[in-house]
């Protein structure tokens, strides 16, 4: 949120978060190499590349992993929400340490003086039909790509460049990069590994990122499937002090908008639950001085109008709210950004 | 066949160095006539640019011949 668009926007949550998440990365790969240095101790440069490589490739891919449980976390668990606030950051952290596992497996073909063997790794087209024998370096390499794509795009200004739709739609690619780098560990693992560790490392890792998704997809059905509407159509909220002060309670209409039912003290707001940013949850933002802010990316709107300070221009569709014999009804149906539709609430009783 | 492909990916990468440089350097202003751009932001943009650069070109050029 900016008038001037900087390379990184760092805040100091952002730089705690960053600095917390290279340290980890660094004792991660720094106790891998010191684990199989002393378990398998190099006799050449090659194995010495080798326990490095597989450092960055299992870095990499746990990276992954944990970025792709921090959205279904974060939605069973408000308390993951600070590790939501930054991912795009652990993205792009991800792709630097992807790249140089690349980059080590090159070096490796280098010292070995058969650097001109790799292209044809990729180009041996009759592998393609083999299971083991498949190039799996193909998978990995096609991975990266995306990622690189990702990381490419990760500044605000594509998003604008791109649109939201597109550029939503890129960055899921994340799934599709996901499902690439663990068939590229499981075609390696059956054709050079033999301890049992990489495979349950891949076992485990899918696990959990499936079993967070269900339990997060079905958590919102559940919550999206059980609103009470009023003869005219209003959804009912609940009473006031059902709504935590200085936050929201999120309520879904018949179409499947979800719809954002702020409370700051006396007063009573609806929102989209999309930011204008990326899109993000805002019904799982706070209000901070005042502004609902996106717990993403600390995008701020007011409550009243759903209109960002200014001097920024973005503005969020609002929904007219009622108070109706002690309970608060929200319209379903949206009103142009922008316009006022807040109402103070009489006894919120807390 | 991997030298025909190499020589492809070469090629993609210098019209992308090319067509990215140019974006960044004043290209990129148009799509954002209310903000300014660091020159760290337009370093940062420089790698999208040049990946997506057949994607910025069609872009670009639609918007010079939108203007009046």
């Amino acid at each position: 949120m900016s008038v001037a668009f900087k390379a990184v926007q760092w805040n100091r949550d952002k730089l705690i978060y960053d600095a917390v998440l290279v340290a980890g990365v660094a004792i991660y790969i720094a106790g891998f190499a010191a684990v199989a240095w002393r378990w398998h101790p190099p006799k050449n440069l090659p194995d010495v590349l080798d326990i490095w490589l597989r450092a960055f490739g299992t870095a990499a891919f746990l990276m992954l992993t944990v970025i792709l449980c921090i959205g279904p976390l974060a939605r069973l668990d408000c308390r993951f929400l600070k590790l939501l606030y930054n991912r795009r950051h652990f993205g792009v952290l991800t792709f630097f340490v992807a790249a140089t596992h690349v980059g080590l497996m090159i070096e490796w073909f280098a010292v070995q003086g058969l650097l001109h063997t790799l292209p044809a790794d990729f180009t041996t087209w009759e592998n393609y039909g083999k299971f083991i024998g498949f190039p799996f370096k193909t998978l990995g390499v096609a991975a990266l790509a995306i990622m690189l794509t990702m990381a490419a795009t990760s500044h605000d200004f594509w998003l604008g460049f791109l649109k939201p739709p597109v550029w939503k739609a890129l960055h899921m690619a994340v799934y599709a990069a996901y499902g690439l780098v663990v068939m590229h560990v499981a075609l390696g693992i059956m054709q050079y590994e033999h301890t049992p560790l990489i495979p349950l490392m891949l076992i485990g890792s899918l696990g959990a990122v499936a079993t967070l998704h269900l339990m997060a997809g079905w958590r919102e059905w559940d919550a999206d499937h059980g609103r009470a509407a009023a003869a005219d159509g209003w959804l009912l909220v609940g009473p006031p002090n059902a709504i935590p002060d200085k936050g929201a309670r999120i309520v879904t209409a018949s179409g499947g908008e979800r719809i954002a039912v702020f409370r700051d003290g006396d007063q009573i707001g609806a929102l989209t639950n999309l930011c204008a940013h990326q899109n993000g949850p805002l019904g799982e933002g706070r209000i901070i001085d005042g502004c609902v802010t996106c717990p993403w990316h600390g995008y701020q709107y007011r409550l009243a109008d759903g209109c960002a300070p200014p001097p920024f221009i973005e503005r969020l569709v609002t929904y007219r709210v009622r108070w109706n014999q002690g309970v608060i009804e929200v319209d379903p149906h949206p009103l142009p950004p922008g316009t006022p539709a807040s109402i103070t609430c009489p006894r919120t009783g807390a | 066949m991997s030298t025909v492909l190499l020589a492809a990916l070469a090629l993609y990468v210098a019209a992308g160095v090319v067509t990215g440089a140019a974006f960044v350097t004043v290209g990129a202003a148009r799509f954002a006539h209310h903000m300014t751009f660091t020159l760290p932001a337009r370093l940062v943009l420089f790698p999208g640019a040049a990946l997506l650069w057949p994607y910025v070109l069609y872009r670009w050029r639609r918007a010079r011949s939108d203007e009046p």
